[in-house]
């Protein structure tokens, strides 16, 4: 069993990166074109912020213009590494923790 | 030159990885869509900056930009380096945008890259030039970069809004690089780092360095922080001060995290809100930034969030070798850097978590780069 969900966060993980197989694309393209055909007529009106949300959301929420940038720190939900409880459980991360639990990470 | 095929993009994401891929590969990109529905259209300054900078550095390459800046051509050239060159970052970015893609460009150029980069050297968006200095240069000599020749000279400092500070790079050249497996990250025996102040007393130093000791002490002895007080002409144009740190393990890895406190520039209207009335006191920038930094390290990966791209980079421009790394938590970055390098070099990594440390382990066959202008000369 534990191979098995390993196996399948493999997958996940690969999915997540490179995106879903052809199946899965050619049914999100299906939809988008029923989707045109039914607005057909509004579509001539739409505001253009309003395409362009749409837009947004049909490419997994991605915003083409996002900034570029390498650093990524989330600033909300950091712990408190003042708290001894938090700060022992990354212990063993030091040299000045347990060298053979650490040892065993790496097997 | 009629019939060349050019890559169609969309966007200004990632724009610099695009063109680094695009500059390595030697493939034509086509960008459009650049922040076309947007009050201020087309490219940004830094952006255009950064395309400048690669004329500089190359031959015969091209560089075509609508009337409004949303849409642009790039041809890649030859990668020439050479000494003594000189380009000024502005002040949109911070050098720590130039720098990234520069130190893998520079590897494969004709000459050994000598640059001198002026603009803004710390700031809060890019990883900050003491950052790139302790922990982005060790992290090449994994992939067989000499460490002669490979160096960063901070000869002045410069803080948004206006900035002003000077540094240069050296990159030597290499033939290819090595490939890597690169999975033990090791324990933490020593943490370094540097703060630094410009137009402010040097008292805020000591209270930063103050406070994060505050946050490693219980864990760990060796933590030494070096002040670095500019003043006068070496101290650019505005004030702010920062630190960045850097935890060395016992496999020789490094582990970074930085921030750099300023006020905010002129044009960001829309960031300013939170920002602009107050700077966050010199103790809570200390304290969070050794909290951040614990945080990176308990990750487990063998780089910080910040360097998962260039990792990545680095692993798919190896020889046809296997590349074996582990990094923690993938960040949205470096998802993206994986998807570009899929896209302009064909490489496709195996991805697999190890749930028992909570990391990812990567593996990938590199596209073989050669340094071709090299073996010319």
């Amino acid at each position: 069993l534990v191979e098995r969900t390993t196996l399948r966060k493999n997958i996940n993980l690969m999915q997540l990166v490179y995106g879903t197989s052809a199946p899965n694309a050619a049914i999100i393209e299906k939809q988008d074109s029923i989707d045109d055909e039914e607005s057909d007529g509004d579509d001539f009106f739409k505001l253009k912020g309003e395409g362009n949300k749409k837009l947004k959301e049909g490419s997994d929420g991605i915003n083409i213009n996002t900034e570029d940038c390498s650093k990524f720190t989330k600033y909300a939900g950091r712990k408190n590494w003042k708290e001894e409880e938090i700060y022992e459980s990354i212990r063993d991360r030091f040299v000045t923790g347990d060298w053979s639990k650490a040892a065993q990470r790496n097997q | 030159m009629g019939k060349m095929t050019y890559k169609r993009l969309k966007g200004s994401q990632n724009l610099r990885l695009r063109l680094l891929l695009a500059t390595l590969s030697a493939t034509p990109v086509l960008i459009e869509d650049i922040r076309a529905d947007e009050t201020i259209p087309g490219l940004r300054p830094h952006e255009i900056s950064f395309l400048r900078l690669l004329e500089r550095i190359s031959d015969d390459c091209l560089i075509e930009i609508n009337e409004t800046g949303t849409k642009f051509k790039y041809k890649p050239g030859i990668l020439m380096g050479g000494k003594h060159i000189v380009h000024d970052c502005g002040v949109s970015r911070s050098i720590g945008y130039f720098l990234e893609p520069l130190v893998v460009l520079g590897l494969f150029a004709k000459k050994s890259l000598m640059i001198r980069l002026k603009g803004i050297t710390n700031d809060s968006k890019d990883p900050s030039v003491d950052t790139f200095r302790s922990t982005t240069l060790p992290m090449l000599k994994q992939f067989g970069v000499p460490s002669e020749g490979l160096e960063l000279k901070i000869e002045s400092r410069g803080s948004p809004p206006h900035g002003g500070g000077e540094v240069v790079l050296s990159v030597p050249v290499v033939q290819s690089l090595q490939a890597v497996t690169w999975i033990d990250e090791g324990m933490v025996k020593r943490i370094r780092g540097v703060t630094y102040s410009t137009k402010v007393s040097s008292q805020f130093e000591n209270t930063m360095i103050h406070a994060a000791r505050g946050i490693f002490n219980r864990l760990l002895p060796d933590v030494h922080i070096f002040t670095d007080h500019k003043a006068g002409p070496q101290a650019g144009n505005s004030p702010g001060y920062g630190i960045s740190l850097v935890a060395e393990t016992t496999s020789g890895c490094f582990i970074s995290a930085d921030t750099a406190i300023s006020y905010v520039r002129g044009d960001d209207i829309g960031e300013m809100e939170d920002e602009r009335k107050e700077l966050m006191p010199p103790e809570n920038v200390g304290e969070q930034i050794a909290s951040i930094l614990l945080e990176e390290i308990e990750q487990g990966g063998v780089v910080d969030s910040t360097h998962q791209g260039l990792l990545f980079i680095l692993c798919a421009i190896c020889p046809q070798d296997v590349s074996k790394i582990r990094v923690g938590k993938l960040s949205p970055y470096g998802i993206e850097t994986l998807r570009h390098i899929k896209e302009f070099l064909g490489v496709k990594f195996v991805i697999k978590p190890d749930p028992s440390t909570g990391t990812v382990i990567l593996k990938c066959v590199g596209c073989g780069l050669k340094n071709l202008s090299r073996k010319i000369s």
